[in-house]
């Protein structure tokens, strides 16, 4: 069954491969740096691929999954103000509130579908984001300086750690996702996608498997969150900005959301882009260097015309024709 | 002893003025095939949804297999028994003959949420997946994607996830609707096939067809039921004549 994993999902293989490796790459050229943007890499498409679950794979548009993000950063930036810097218990917090919250949410706005739950749940995470900058005790606007969390067994001052940790988490998130896909659950998520009447028909109440695999999304999101809060050093509800859920989005779109592996090949190329456009123009047309989504954008709009399936479908296409190529 | 599996009560729906059905009161033995005819706008498929469920009437009772359903989901009446056949194919477009099957066979199981072991290659679902294509003779063509089939073997496929849940009673809206010959009668014949082992109402334009198949007529006119009998009766009725088949007949 793992051999069987492994050629299904080959592609989120090899990413994961190299991530494991990456920092001896970084410490041989004396790049620490680029740790810091693989780890920040690794959160965001950890927190997309969540997303993907309702909104690749489940058909459901969820443009609030950010505030799931905020709320598992939260869940370790108010545990810590407290004195609860055990990491454990704040990842376990967090699993539990974005759950808990993910069903609420998710009860109310899977009563509704198309461009009315894209709204309803933009505005769930915009309550939650005034929430949270009306928590003056926690920084308000402002946020919540604090130390990276303690694991117990190690803490988190050695970046190559905190590294790992969040390298362990995605890479346990992953395996159970591609499980999860191909399971009986997965399988009745795809087929509600495809053609929910039918499902319906069937007997199954689409209801309860949208909303399952809804709140697992959120669960997903929250430990990114929580993780993130670690990374960053520092909490605030920018986390949870609208603007971070289009992010999310787009990186799914961008990387390809019928595969397991679209969200992290997305986050990749949108945050390397992030990285490397401004430096770049800086060098080519220093005028516009700040302006560096005047090339992101069009190469967006390029990606959803032209590669059907995002990057992922048109790696796919690609290797397809090659194959056939060299058969004839 | 009567031994009805559907019994629909005096029942009414209205949309606005237009009275779509008006006080219909219908029975459906055990193991008939019934079929249900009328003119275009008669409302039978507003009838058929609110046996299904997706409309609620606005005044009367439906029982199957005795027990009342009027107030129950579509999908609580599919485990209660009812599968159907929609006007328009409805099956799941992404996915192969095989996995539609497997999708099937996975709800019939009452084994849904099940998060780790893969559900398309599970061998026990594979063969109770062939066996739901075989019903319909489909297991040549398990393979293929859905997406890519004809509208004949799209519609022949319906037939089998309605078929799948071992319903007590199968809807099916206008199963011919847009096959052409040779897939009117292979189709015929499966569903001829089916006589004796499920009930069956049905809703069809081509009289050839409901002639061949079915043991009861129903006429829907107006939203009105204005005959039941056999075939025989049916095409003897001078009212139906004169409503439906056309009065030069």
């Amino acid at each position: 069954m793992v051999l069987d994993l492994f050629k299904k999902f080959t592609t989120l293989w090899i990413i994961l491969i190299v991530l494991a490796f990456f920092p001896i790459f970084t410490s041989t050229f004396d790049l620490p740096f680029w740790n810091d943007v693989v780890m920040r890499i690794m959160l965001l498409g950890m927190a997309a691929m969540g997303l993907n679950i309702v909104f690749g794979f489940g058909g459901m548009v969820s443009f609030g999954h950010a505030a799931f993000m905020g709320v598992g950063a939260y869940c370790a930036g108010i545990s810590q103000y407290y004195g609860l810097d055990n990491g454990w218990y704040q990842l376990l917090m967090s699993a539990v509130s974005c759950g808990i919250l993910g069903i609420l949410i998710g009860f109310l706005a899977l009563r509704t579908s198309g461009i009315y739950f894209i709204m309803i749940t933009l505005a769930f995470a915009q309550m939650l984001y005034f929430f949270f900058v009306s928590l003056e005790e926690f920084g308000g606007d402002d946020g919540l300086i604090m130390d990276r969390s303690d694991f117990i067994f190690f803490d988190l001052y050695e970046p190559l750690r905190l590294y790992y940790l969040i390298f362990f988490i995605l890479a346990t998130v992953s395996i159970m996702l591609m499980l999860l896909i191909r399971s009986r659950f997965g399988v009745i998520l795809q087929a509600i996608k495809s053609n929910e009447s039918r499902v319906e028909a069937m007997g199954l109440n689409p209801l309860k498997f949208k909303l399952t695999g809804y709140v697992i999304s959120a669960i997903i999101c929250g430990l990114s969150g929580c993780l993130f809060a670690s990374w960053q050093e520092f909490v605030s509800p920018d986390i949870m900005h609208w603007t971070r859920s289009g992010d999310l989005m787009i990186i799914i779109i961008l990387g390809g959301l019928t595969y397991l592996a679209g969200p992290l090949v997305g986050a990749i190329v949108f945050l390397l882009l992030e990285e490397l456009l401004p430096d770049l123009l800086h060098v080519l047309f220093p005028p516009i260097s700040e302006n560096w989504m005047i090339i992101f954008g069009p190469l967006l709009i390029a990606v959803v015309l032209f590669g059907k399936g995002g990057l992922m479908g048109v790696m796919g296409s690609k290797l397809k024709t090659a194959a056939n190529r060299e058969k004839t | 002893m009567k031994n009805n599996v559907l019994e629909l009560r005096s029942l009414r729906k209205k949309f606005g003025a237009l009275k779509a059905t008006d006080d219909v009161s219908l029975e459906v033995e055990k193991g008939k095939i019934h079929a249900l005819i009328g003119p275009n706008g008669a409302g039978k498929t507003t009838l058929i949804s609110q046996i299904f469920g997706n409309l609620k009437p606005d005044s009367g009772d439906i029982f199957l297999d005795g027990k009342s359903i009027t107030n129950t989901s579509v999908a609580d009446r599919a485990l209660l028994g009812i599968g159907r056949s929609f006007q328009i194919s409805n099956v799941l477009m992404d996915f192969s003959v095989l996995e539609n099957a497997i999708v099937a066979k996975i709800s019939h199981s009452q084994e849904t949420f099940r998060f780790f072991r893969p559900a398309f290659s599970d061998p026990s679902l594979i063969e109770g997946g062939f066996a739901i294509l075989k019903r319909v003779g489909m297991e040549q063509m398990a393979d293929r994607k859905v997406s890519d089939l004809a509208h004949g073997e799209r519609r022949l496929l319906e037939l089998a996830l309605a078929l799948a849940m071992e319903p007590l009673l199968v809807l099916l809206d206008e199963p011919m609707a847009g096959a052409g010959p040779e897939d009117t009668i292979f189709m015929t014949k499966v569903i001829a096939g089916l006589r004796g082992q499920t009930t069956i109402l049905l809703i069809e334009h081509d009289m050839d067809v409901v002639f061949q198949l079915a043991e009861r007529i129903s006429v829907l006119v107006e939203g009105a039921v204005i005959a039941s009998g056999t075939p025989d009766e049916i095409s003897q009725n001078r009212l139906v004549r004169e409503a439906y088949l056309g009065s030069d007949q």
